[in-house]
């Protein structure tokens, strides 16, 4: 993390007479975001001023898009599906520029004797993303926003995992009722939590006829409830007005082409074919698509060998159990590799280890980043196909389990207590296909004489 | 050699480079200059001396050591406080920059400096640039070097002072709705707005952005020729810049081309004084001498040029002037005991009364309810006179008329009607509002007070300005210093 | 009848963060409202749909994606808060 001010210069602090100067990256990436929730982009775009007084922007306006007078924004009228029947459509993409960052000397707005304004991030690049109002259901939210997640970091353009790095404003009304804003909620998770506590306080109050009017509300992370929020004095009227510094962007009429080539698969595009080529079930699919690394975990295992089933089983099951599930940042850091997963798989396949000798050494590769052959030669746990041997170790079970035995002549489940005897003695190295084969024989044949 | 301060920067320059006297003995004289004369000009806010004396050394080393310097090579050159140079005060002659040392040199002084220029001081003008009398200066207005109970015309009135007075060879001032070429036509010397997006506007402290251009006010045409060929032509910093320089073209002296037609806006003569008029309609005859074809023209939206010029510019400046809160530059504030907005609001408090009516009446028109009625209509109507105008560029070389409707004044005369004041501004905002270049030349006088003829031509056509105004400038041959 | 009404000054001066005197009000308002009705004179053209005048840039004209340091001080450590924020009056 940065110092506060310390990666500063007269632009972004707004210093007198400087002059903004937009970063062509900054139009592409936004182009590109556009381009993945389905929006048009027009051939021309352009930026205005918001004008306000607050202490975190150095101008006293921020530079953004505004659609008030002719559609000027970098994207309009997408859509994004969140399931086989709900499609929620998209009004604006916009890009505009970050404001610093405020912080209080007592930790809170109440108390503080001062503001501490940090313009590190100041004039950085933001894509402002606006919805129509769809959404019937706060899940229907969670769905949208992991859609849009999993949409950029496909697209490479942002990493929303970051701090800070998302920030977003939910609005809800109830039918014949005025729309609340609830403001700043700054993570995706929090969203749905926040949208279901103020649903649940609106309808308290229409149940009990109060008229609820418009007006903007905070969401407090650490109390789990909305509050209203205490700067909004009057509607504001932000001036707007064309921002003269920066000239209309020709964008022309190949730009749309020309982005549709930088966009990557998105996962919509990814989801089929992951279920068409690797034939994988719409679960496993689904959360293999859900994160990008994950997704791009798996490939990499299959350019090495090619096994789409049973290595996306081990990734979905037994890798994102030992990561804790959400946390796919993870997988940047873990020693396991995409040729240790592939090696694991080809052992498996080939009957060389039994699958929970493979479980048991995963866990190991995982903690250690050693390869599965290193660690299997180390403590000789392949596979042991060997009938003879099996069947010592059915008699060795056999006559020390003599109750089970019995049971297990007329329980057919009390066989796999057997069989796990077995597999117990043998450091679980017997084929259990075998051991159970051998069992059942030998149970019939005592069971005939 | 004491009167090396009247030398043009051409003269001044080549008299370096030849060795008659060296760059230090130039700025000593203009020091001396400085010296007799400021106390009744007033055209400086912040002086330069020691340092202009130590570039002026270094000059004189390179010379002496045949190292390669550029045109401007030991010329001084005074810089309108609304732009920044690092390391000297600019203040924009308001009390809320008055400690304000920027960290960065604005791009054109950067240029001038890399041509050997010397700045030697920062030049009064009306507070960020609002005004047409330098009146509105916190430092006290400027005095015209002709008559000095007389204004010498704004918002750059000390740029064009100082050169007319010789305290310094040439200027930079900024021009927003005629700032660079009021001051030239009230101060008998030479000034040069040109097309927007040929100089760079990076280091400007904003007034109107899409109206201002930073321009040269020289003694001589030739000088502003090498100044504009030092300043001009794009820069990465400023989007606004034009950027080809096949667009902005290299100026050229000694062409002195007779411009085959040119006009007159009926309007913009029938509304000025009689002397005024007299004198345009003068050099009007030395056109047709040459053998120019002369028309009178009308042209209807010159009417709505004034209000169209206010809206915009004051809805600008009300969002320009938005980042003055004196949290990271400005002047002594102690913040101890307020609340955020209170402070800033005491603290623009200290904006002159120009500024702040300027800011009221662009929120004002800004506002939800008044937008489409006021700033939509001037932007529109801005487009209908920049297409009438360059309709009459396809058929007349230049537009010719005063630059200003009326004489120099005595200060104090119009500064209780702010309105009067923004009607002087009739014949310059014509150029702004349609970006077209405008260069204002001395000529004639009327009571010892100086008349300018204004010369507009279409986007990027400096060169016919230029043509013309050197052909004037030889027939009229207004020269001549006022005595202080 | 004046175009604007003092209380719209008033206002005026809030959202542009100017305290106004007694006096600059009563000055103000004159002036203003003079100035106000002289622009006025914009509602008597009929705009006819005109399409606003834009400089343009194309795209790749736009400013590389490149990171340049400004290593001189900015604003001074002196006036500076804990940690090298910048300092600014507490919110209400």
């Amino acid at each position: 993390m940065f110092e506060p001010n310390s990666n500063i210069c007269p632009i972004c602090c707004g210093f007198p007479g400087t002059l903004p100067l937009l970063n062509q990256k900054a139009v592409e990436h936004a182009a590109m975001i556009s381009y993945a929730l389905g929006s048009n982009i027009p051939e021309k775009i352009m930026f205005y001023r918001k004008n306000y007084f607050y202490p975190d922007l150095p101008k006293n306006f921020q530079i953004t898009q505004y659609n008030l007078y002719g559609l000027t924004s970098i994207g309009s009228a997408g859509s994004v599906c969140i399931s086989d029947s709900k499609t929620i459509r998209i009004r604006r993409v916009q890009l505009e520029e970050d404001p610093g960052r405020l912080s209080y000397d007592s930790g809170n707005i109440h108390d503080s004797s001062h503001t501490l304004i940090d313009y590190n991030r100041s004039g950085v690049g933001l894509v402002e993303i606006v919805t129509e109002p769809d959404f019937t259901d706060p899940r229907e939210v969670r769905y949208f926003l992991n859609k849009l997640s999993s949409i950029l970091e496909h697209l490479g353009v942002c990493d929303t995992t970051l701090e800070g790095a998302v920030r977003c404003d939910a609005n809800v009304s109830l039918k014949g009722g005025d729309r609340i804003e609830i403001k700043n909620v700054n993570s995706f998770r929090e969203v749905e939590k926040a949208l279901t506590y103020e649903i649940s306080r609106q309808t308290s109050l229409s149940t009990r006829n109060i008229k609820i009017n418009s007006e903007t509300r905070h969401w407090d992370e650490q109390r789990k409830i909305t509050r209203i929020a205490r700067t909004k004095e009057e509607e504001q009227d932000y001036r707007y007005f064309p921002e003269p510094d920066i000239p209309l962007i020709m964008l022309g009429k190949d730009f749309y082409t020309h982005i549709g080539r930088l966009v990557p698969e998105l996962p919509d595009e990814r989801l089929s074919r992951f279920k068409s080529k690797y034939t994988l079930s719409d679960h496993v699919a689904n959360i293999l698509i859900n994160s990008k690394k994950l997704a791009d975990f798996f490939e990499s295992c299959l350019t090495i060998y090619y096994s789409p089933v049973e290595i996306a089983n081990w990734l979905v099951n037994d890798l994102l159990a030992l990561i804790g599930g959400e946390e796919t940042t993870l997988l940047d850091k873990m020693k396991l590799e995409p040729k240790h997963m592939a090696e694991l798989a080809k052992l498996v396949d080939e009957k060389k280890i039994s699958r929970s000798t493979a479980k048991q050494i995963f866990t190991e590769v995982f903690r250690s980043g050693q390869a599965p052959s290193q660690l299997l030669d180390r403590t000789d746990s392949s596979q042991i196909n060997d009938e003879n041997f099996i069947a010592n170790a059915v008699d060795v079970v056999f006559s020390s389990e003599v109750s089970a035995v019995e049971d297990a002549k007329v329980n057919s489940s009390a066989i796999n207590f057997l069989v796990g005897k077995v597999m117990k003695i043998t450091k679980g190295r017997a084929d259990p296909k075998i051991v159970t084969q051998l069992i059942n024989v030998k149970l019939t044949q005592l069971g005939n004489s | 050699m004491s009167n090396l301060y009247n030398l043009s920067a051409g003269e001044a320059h080549r008299g370096i480079i030849q060795g008659d006297f060296t760059a230090e003995e130039y700025v000593w004289s203009i020091i001396g200059r400085i010296e007799r004369v400021e106390g009744k000009v007033h055209a400086f806010i912040t002086l330069n001396k020691e340092n202009a004396l130590v570039c002026a050394r270094e000059i004189d080393k390179k010379i002496r050591t045949k190292e390669v310097v550029g045109s401007l090579a030991g010329v001084t050159v005074g810089i309108k406080d609304n732009i920044s140079t690092h390391g000297l005060k600019t203040t924009c002659a308001s009390k809320i920059l008055e400690n304000y040392v920027p960290p960065y040199n604005a791009t054109v002084v950067e240029r001038l400096q890399n041509y050997g220029a010397i700045v030697i001081g920062k030049l009064n003008l009306d507070e960020f640039g609002m005004g047409s009398t330098t009146e509105f200066s916190r430092y006290g207005p400027t005095h015209n070097p002709w008559k000095v109970d007389y204004v010498p015309g704004g918002s750059s009135g000390g740029s064009g002072a100082a050169v007319s007075s010789r305290e310094c060879t040439i200027s930079l001032g900024s021009d927003t709705g005629g700032s660079v070429r009021c001051p030239a036509s009230f101060c008998s010397v030479v000034g040069l707005k040109p097309t927007y997006g040929s100089v760079s506007r990076f280091g400007l402290l904003s007034y109107a952005n899409s109206l201002e251009q930073i321009g040269p006010i020289c003694r001589t045409v030739e000088d502003v020729v090498t100044v504009m060929n030092a300043i001009s032509g794009h820069d990465p910093n400023d989007d606004t810049s034009f950027s080809s320089r096949s667009s902005v073209p290299y100026l050229s002296i000694n062409q002195e081309r007779t411009p085959s037609s040119i006009a007159i806006v009926k309007e913009l003569i029938d509304g000025c004084d009689p002397a005024v008029s007299k004198t345009i309609y003068s050099a009007l005859d030395k056109f047709k001498e040459f053998g120019s074809e002369c028309t009178e023209i009308s042209l209807k939206s010159v009417n709505y040029a004034l209000p169209s010029y206010y809206t915009i510019a004051m809805a600008e400046a009300s969002s320009n002037l938005a980042r003055y809160d004196n949290i990271r530059y400005g002047f002594s504030f102690p913040m101890e005991g307020f609340e955020w907005n209170t402070y800033i609001s005491n603290v623009r408090s200290n904006f002159g009364e120009e500024v702040k009516r300027r800011i009221l009446i662009g929120s004002y028109v800004l506002s939800s309810g008044y937008y489409s009625k006021y700033y939509l209509k001037a932007r529109q109507l801005r487009s209908l006179l920049r297409q009438e105008l360059l309709s009459n560029f396809a058929k007349y070389d230049l537009l010719v008329g005063p630059t200003m409707p009326v004489l120099p004044f005595r200060i104090g005369e119009k500064i209780d009607d702010p309105l009067k004041m923004y009607l002087m501004d009739v014949d310059t905002v014509l150029a702004n509002l349609a970006g077209i270049p405008a260069i204002s030349i001395p000529a004639g006088h009327s009571n010892g007070l100086p008349i300018g003829l204004q010369l507009m031509a279409g986007p990027f056509q400096e060169q016919k300005l230029i043509d013309a105004a050197s052909l004037l400038d030889n027939a009229i041959n207004i020269k001549g210093s006022p005595e202080i | 009848m004046a175009l604007v009404s003092k209380d719209e000054l008033i206002h005026l001066g809030w959202i542009s963060r100017i305290n106004l005197s007694e006096e600059e009000i009563e000055t103000f308002h004159h002036q203003l409202d003079d100035t106000i009705k002289y622009i006025d004179v914009l509602e008597t053209f009929s705009s006819e749909n005109l399409s606003l005048d834009h400089l343009e840039i194309v795209f790749s004209d736009l400013r590389e994606d490149k990171a340049i340091e400004f290593t001189r001080e900015l604003i001074p450590k002196s006036s500076r808060a804990q940690q090298g924020y910048v300092k600014g009056p507490k919110m209400k």
